[in-house]
């Protein structure tokens, strides 16, 4: 009895929620972040512990109090929605990177010499990217499509996926001719190469947006937004925020 | 309810998809539940374990598998898409994904109705001089009916919940392989979408229920009328 009475308790201990100590924090973040992140967690001055998942997942678990102490939208719309659901915030959001989409191949492919092209060098494949609606890169990407005048012509030839990232892997595998994904996560992905940089005013700016919701999160994007940090955020194929 | 127009084309194309697979896997489940439940052979143990694999595998890992095998990548994807019948990306592939995840649920339905078969009324039957094939027909599957009901209605319904395989494997593209919950999950992911997903959930909540009644009261039917044969 007097075991499982420890027992209990224990279980009890594991129930509750960390509490955030020596300024360490809970990062909940865009997918496409991963990468950067994960080499940004083991040289920034405090612990994190970081969660990945789509923008709406993110944001939605943050509404409803999930425990996180810095919250990085790949969308500056989703980001609008979490602040006008009256999340406390600590600052107002700031971005802390920006990113561009590009056209991929199978490595190797030859350029693309222009936009319209694509058409013609599918050749009845399907082209990659992320839904439409509900994955931001998907988003961009269609308004690229509209904008170059390619969206009638390909709309039916689509293969969208419910992350980028599930994109990037159908064009790695070979399962789609090309692709349209996020610079950064072309830079990341050995067997693709870039055909065609897709023209940064052809859709909205592709910025991360960053809301801390507690102290500790407040200087993590401090952190996020310093020189050294900007520095690996470069090397990974984002846009720095400053100059 | 503010469904628009891609709403009803995501439950329309869950509606084909469910029932094409529901058609399609119904023969073949009740062949294999009625060789699991009559005969033993070699690798039976093996067989009833393929058939529950897709139960316990987490839907991605099947999703991913058929995208392995049917995708452009792959030969037979290469072939069948050469031959203008790819399946991925393309509402065919959700049907297989749909047969699939469903079939184990069939399969049970279908294999315990068949167990539960007194083999002396077939004995009986074919010591009268039925061949076999008639006292599958006129005395078996008679008696099996309720079980093959409950069995196609698990099928129907597991194929109109369907999401983790079929998104993985067919993509979500809307008017061509959104199905219901993958269109849900979509409203999920936009800001403000979340009337949007409530009524669709409200319609996939109809949907569901009213497939349970109708197979709640076909079963009454068909028990009324063994009863009444007897």
């Amino acid at each position: 009895m007097t075991r499982f009475s420890i027992f209990l308790i224990a279980l009890c201990g594991l129930a509750l929620p960390a509490k955030a100590q020596d300024g360490s924090a809970t990062v909940f973040a865009a997918a496409s972040l991963r990468g950067v992140l994960e080499d940004l967690a083991e040289v920034a001055p405090m612990p994190l512990t970081l969660a990945f998942g789509g923008s709406g997942t993110m944001a939605r678990q943050v509404a409803t109090g999930a425990p996180a102490d810095v919250v990085i939208l790949a969308s500056a719309d989703w980001m609008l929605w979490l602040v006008g659901q009256g999340t406390p915030m600590a600052d107002a959001p700031r971005d802390v990177a920006r990113n561009r989409l590009v056209v991929i191949a199978a490595d190797g492919s030859a350029p693309l010499k222009q936009a319209g092209d694509l058409t013609a060098r599918l050749a009845g494949g399907r082209l990659a990217m992320g839904q439409r609606d509900a994955v931001p890169a998907g988003s961009y990407a269609r308004q690229w499509l509209i904008d170059a005048h390619l969206w009638d012509a390909l709309r039916g030839q689509l293969a969208e996926t419910d992350n980028v990232q599930a994109a990037l892997a159908l064009v790695a595998r070979g399962d789609a001719p090309f692709g349209v994904v996020y610079a950064s996560d072309a830079l990341a992905e050995p067997a693709v190469s870039v055909v065609w940089a897709i023209p940064a005013d052809a859709h909205d700016p592709i910025t991360y947006p960053a809301g801390a919701l507690s102290e500790a999160g407040a200087a993590v994007v401090d952190y996020l937004t310093s020189a050294p940090a900007q520095a690996v955020f470069a090397r990974h194929g984002f846009a720095p925020v400053i100059q | 309810m503010n469904l628009d127009a891609a709403a009803w084309e995501a439950l329309i194309l869950s509606l084909w998809v469910a029932t094409w697979a529901m058609v399609l896997a119904l023969p073949l489940a009740l062949w294999v539940a009625w060789v699991l439940a009559r005969k033993d052979f070699w690798g039976k143990g093996l067989l009833s374990a393929l058939v529950h694999l897709p139960l316990v595998l987490p839907p991605v890992v099947t999703g991913y598998l058929l995208l392995l095998a049917f995708g452009r990548s792959a030969p037979l994807g290469r072939l069948l898409d050469n031959l203008g019948l790819g399946l991925a990306f393309h509402w065919s592939g959700a049907v297989l994904a749909a047969i699939i995840m469903g079939f184990p649920l069939m399969v049970r339905a279908m294999r315990l109705a068949i167990e539960a078969v007194d083999p002396k009324l077939e004995e009986a039957a074919a010591t009268l001089g039925a061949p076999r094939w008639s006292v599958f027909i006129r005395v078996t599957l008679p008696l099996i009916l309720p079980g093959i009901l409950a069995g196609a209605v698990m099928g129907f319904a597991k194929a109109m919940g369907e999401f983790g395989a079929t998104i993985t494997f067919v993509a979500n593209i809307p008017g061509q392989t959104q199905t219901l919950p993958s269109a849900i999950w979509t409203a999920l992911q936009i800001p403000g979408g979340e009337g949007q997903a409530l009524s669709m959930a409200a319609l996939a909540c109809v949907v569901a229920l009213g497939a349970v009644l109708i197979s709640e009261a076909l079963a009454r039917r068909v028990a009324a009328r063994i009863a009444g044969l007897r």
